[in-house]
């Protein structure tokens, strides 16, 4: 089946069996292998991506389903000029990863929600909610709870100024 | 490199991280197995006709046409039948007599002894369509009974291998204990412990790639823990001398103990490899993980313990039924780990540990973080709680009459281990001042008088444990270059699955030659670039790669001031190294960089092997619980963790490793288990559903502190960090449960304390005392 995905703002267009998940289609048809594939039956996250800007789990949804639609991966987190988001930042100066498998899951579940609404860091009730819906086993959370605090913290004094 | 916190973080974070499943390899295969659902029988047929018609389908095969073939394409490989799974020799983790007429297939031939293995392999032009194919493989098993506790298995009812006993390995630790000694003893408590199987779960599952080179070589990628290992057991199996095989690890979505042997996976994507002469890939997804991968712990145990009417104790026996799962290869002598660890930190004058590792109709056991450290650890601790009931002492009390005295290290425990050194008393007093141990008993009795409160506890742990290795097994490599270009390169036998190797050794290396750490970059994980290793397991990376790295850079100091009094016709005792520099003691000229010194003189390295001694990191976890015995849940108020791992180099990242490794902690004391059926098949149709890793959700707060003894087993004196919430906190949370429905039997809280277990265990009899 003939289908056009535009990912991270590019144009793919792609010949792709109906069956294929969006996951290995972004991974091995766009060669965007930062989405990972860690339990492909929707519990883990670590293949979330944004689709139109909702967070999905990639192994859950077929690509042709995401027809003509805007997807969003890790690699497109960075700005045009490559300055890492805030959430990378943020991840990092809290250790928010170790293995780094489940992490671009993580960061994508926190941009789509951090975009949605710039002052979910004002509920940390919210904040935790994003963090009890994907997997990891290195960290024990708690830093990546920190770092989506910290980035969203940054984001709203960016906006107060 | 100042935005980024490590190294790793940019690829890492970025989606440009490495992993072998995010390789790019052209005609590269895939390669699906088709598994046994049944646990326990005789293969009658495996017919692959329908699935090689299936379109982009390259090769089915079972056992049967894998036997027998001409001898391979690949050059190098003297190859026919497909060769049997390696046994693990390091650390007697295996041996040859519990292997002998035990053969492992790779892929099962006549017979099948665990749900999930292998009995035929399909390779596809992709996943999809390897999978399509197994789909179409007819198997054909007739079901044999099957035992799947130790306890089932030991009568030797069913056999796995017929003529040879279920019982695969015995061992023992220390020197059995006289009769008397129990009854003449003021107190003896007894107790049957259950070590439930988990699966070790790192968020990658197994993988590996196998590459025909056009030289004729092979280059395997694959995310593991040792990569020379997995060379040899490679160059062992494929008749291929040592260096024709490159093994590189790349990045690693985690290991957790279970990525270091050459499973029967890797066996055959290997040789298809080689004999089709094409690459081969086998990316293991989750559900096949979950009945093909290696479990962890599975130990039946049984406890007694003595100690004098003043609490002093006396003697302590560990029974100890392993359950090794379906072949002996890879964990059979795993257990011992407990044994050798039953002494713990006590002074305790007798302690005697067996061990019986049972074969079942169950996937294999092998190490999971801690690996037999936490069995001895929640054994003791569970059995620490119940002695100070019966004696009516504080649990603390208690295990401040009985730990090894600071001032007795080197000590020499019962079952066989020299602990280096340590401070028990100092951890466990950090950890109760952190948590505030006054205040929560005064809470504890608060409830106990109020009754709408929900009952309260309060649980210790008291750990010492053992990383490094096993003698044989304590070494490693590690080299330093110095390069004209100003680069140092430091190079180790160690593979990183997460662990910041790549940020914590290049600043220490940087440290000890007195450079910029930007100077330093790191190469491992790539049997080429660094020929000899042993690799990243027992939290040996720090201890003993670390120390080696130390070292390297020391002789590396040694040769460049050599090196500099030829250059400048001088006594080496007049040239002094600072700041990666080389200068005359005397003469007042300017210091010369290393990088000059090369220009000057030629290309500057150092390699040598390393031997450390063992280290025995310890530490002691609190825990505070609630439970409501209504709904049989369990809420952990507050836990704090004290580590000791000697010399910390790099604070952060041990911080972050024994926070996620208390959390895995949690996870075995109230979540996780492998529920097998009657038949063997693991009761798991849900994934990740069905088996309860921790989320978020799940974390109570945890605070990490640590104190530092630093190790005299090395001039760095790192102990391992890393598996200590594995070890240290599970028993500090059942000890907690148990605390606060204050129960008479302790074998009525087996973990999982799952909703089920806990409420039963509410409705239990309470001891005497109790209010």
């Amino acid at each position: 089946m003939k289908i056009t995905l535009t990912v991270n703002g590019d144009d793919y267009p792609l010949d792709v069996e109906p069956r294929r998940i969006l996951a290995d289609v972004l991974r091995e048809d766009c060669r965007l292998t930062g989405t990972h594939l860690g339990c492909e039956h929707g519990v883990c996250g670590a293949c979330t991506v944004l689709v139109d800007g909702q967070a999905v789990r990639s192994c859950l949804m077929l690509a042709v389903q995401c027809d003509g639609r805007s997807v969003r991966t890790v690699e497109g987190l960075a700005g045009p000029d490559g300055e890492p988001h805030p959430l990378q930042r943020a991840f990092s100066a809290e250790h928010a990863l170790q293995c780094g498998f489940c992490t671009p899951g993580f960061l994508m579940v926190a941009a789509g929600a951090l975009e949605a609404d710039p002052a979910i860091g004002d509920d940390p009730e919210r904040v935790h909610g994003l963090v009890e819906s994907n997997i990891c086993r290195c960290t024990g959370y708690e830093p990546i709870r920190r770092a989506i605090m910290r980035a969203a913290a940054e984001s709203a004094s960016l906006r107060r100024r | 490199m100042e935005q980024w916190a490590r190294r790793e973080d940019r690829r890492l974070l970025t989606g440009r991280g490495q992993f072998v499943a995010d390789m790019a390899v052209q005609n590269c295969l895939d390669a699906v197995f088709v598994r046994s659902g049944i646990a326990h029988g005789v293969v009658r047929d495996v017919d692959c006709a329908a699935a090689r018609e299936v379109p982009g389908v390259v090769g089915v095969w079972s056992a049967a046409d894998l036997s027998g073939l001409p001898a391979c394409a690949h050059a190098a490989a003297r190859l026919q039948d497909l060769p049997p799974v390696p046994h693990t020799l390091l650390a007697k983790l295996s041996t040859a007599e519990a292997v002998a007429g035990r053969e492992w297939p790779a892929l099962a031939k006549d017979r099948v002894r665990y749900a999930g293995e292998a009995v035929a392999v399909v390779v596809g032009e992709d996943r999809y369509r390897a999978e399509d194919g197994a789909a179409e493989v007819a198997v054909r098993i007739d079901p044999l009974p099957a035992v799947v506790t130790p306890s089932a298995a030991a009568g030797d009812s069913v056999l796995l291998f017929d003529g040879l006993s279920n019982t695969a390995f015995r061992g023992e630790a220390g020197t059995p204990i006289e009769e008397t000694v129990w009854q003449e003893a003021a107190v003896v408590v007894e107790a049957r412990y259950r070590q439930q199987l988990l699966m070790p779960t790192p968020m990658e599952c197994r993988t590996i790639l196998a590459v025909p080179e056009q030289d004729g070589r092979l280059t395997v990628w694959s995310g593991h823990q040792m990569p020379h290992r997995l060379r040899r057991e490679l160059a062992a199996l494929l008749g291929m001398p040592l260096d024709r095989i490159r093994v590189v690890v790349p990045d690693t979505g985690g290991a957790f103990g279970s990525k270091s042997a050459a499973f029967p996976e890797f066996v055959t994507v290997v040789y298809l490899a080689v004999m089709l002469g094409r690459p081969v890939r086998w990316i293991e997804d989750r559900l096949e993980s979950m009945t093909a991968a290696t479990r962890g712990r599975g130990q039946d145990q049984r406890v007694r313990l003595a100690a004098d009417a003043d609490g002093h104790l006396l003697a302590y026996e560990l029974q100890i039924d392993a359950d090794v799962g379906a072949y002996p290869h890879l964990g059979v002598g795993l257990p011992m780990q407990t044994a050798w660890m039953a002494t713990g930190p006590y002074a305790t004058p007798r302690v005697h540990a067996s061990v019986r590792s049972v074969l079942t109709n169950t996937m294999v056991t092998y190490p999971y973080r801690g690996a037999g450290r936490p069995e001895a650890t929640i054994a003791l601790e569970r059995s620490m709680d119940l002695l100070a009931r019966r004696l009516g002492l504080d649990p603390a009390e208690l295990r401040r009459r009985n730990f090894i005295p600071a001032e007795d290290f080197p000590y020499q425990t019962p079952t066989g281990r020299c602990y280096d050194s340590g401070n028990y008393a100092a951890a466990l007093d950090l950890a109760l001042e952190t948590i505030g141990y006054d205040t929560w008993r005064a809470e504890q009795t608060r409830r106990r008088h109020d009754p709408r409160a929900l009952p309260l506890g309060i649980g210790l742990s008291c750990y010492v444990e053992r990383s490094g290795g096993e003698p044989g097994g304590l070494h490693d490599f590690a080299g330093i270059e110095a390069h004209e270009d100003g680069t140092i390169i430091a190079r180790c036998g160690a593979a990183s699955s997460g662990q910041s190797h790549e940020t914590t050794f290049p600043a220490l290396v940087a440290a000890t030659l007195g450079v910029d750490e930007s100077r330093v970059q790191l190469i491992e994980g790539d049997t080429d670039a660094q020929p000899e290793g042993l690799g990243s397991f027992a939290s040996r990376s720090a201890q003993v790669d670390g120390a080696a790295l130390h070292h390297a850079s020391a002789l590396l100091i040694d040769l460049a001031r050599e090196r500099a009094a030829d250059l400048w016709g001088t006594p080496v005792e007049e040239v002094e190294w600072s700041d990666g520099s080389v200068h005359h003691v005397r003469d007042g000229s300017a210091a010369m960089d290393v990088a000059e010194l090369v220009k000057a003189t030629g290309p500057l390295s150092v390699d040598d092997r390393f031997e450390s001694g063992m280290g025995f990191p310890f530490g002691a976890h609190v825990a505070v619980a609630e439970v409501d015995p209504e709904l049989g849940t369990v809420r952990v108020l507050r836990l704090v963790v004290v580590d000791d791992c000697g010399v910390v180099l790099n604070p952060a990242i041990v911080r972050g490793q024994a926070f996620g490794s208390a959390v895995q902690g949690i996870g075995q004391a109230l979540y996780e288990g492998i529920p097998y059926g009657d038949d063997g098949v693991p009761l798991l149709a849900g994934g990740l559903l069905d088996y309860l890793l921790p989320t978020a959700t799940e974390v109570p707060p945890i605070e990490v502190k640590e104190t530092r003894t630093p190790s005299p087993s090395t001039p760095l004196g790192a102990k391992g960090a890393g598996e200590s919430g594995c070890i240290g906190t599970p028993a500090a949370i059942v000890n907690a449960v148990a605390d606060a429905l204050q129960i008479a039997d302790p074998g009525l809280l087996q973990m999982p304390l799952t909703p089920d277990v806990v409420w039963r265990a509410a409705r239990a009899a309470k001891y005497e005392g109790a209010r």
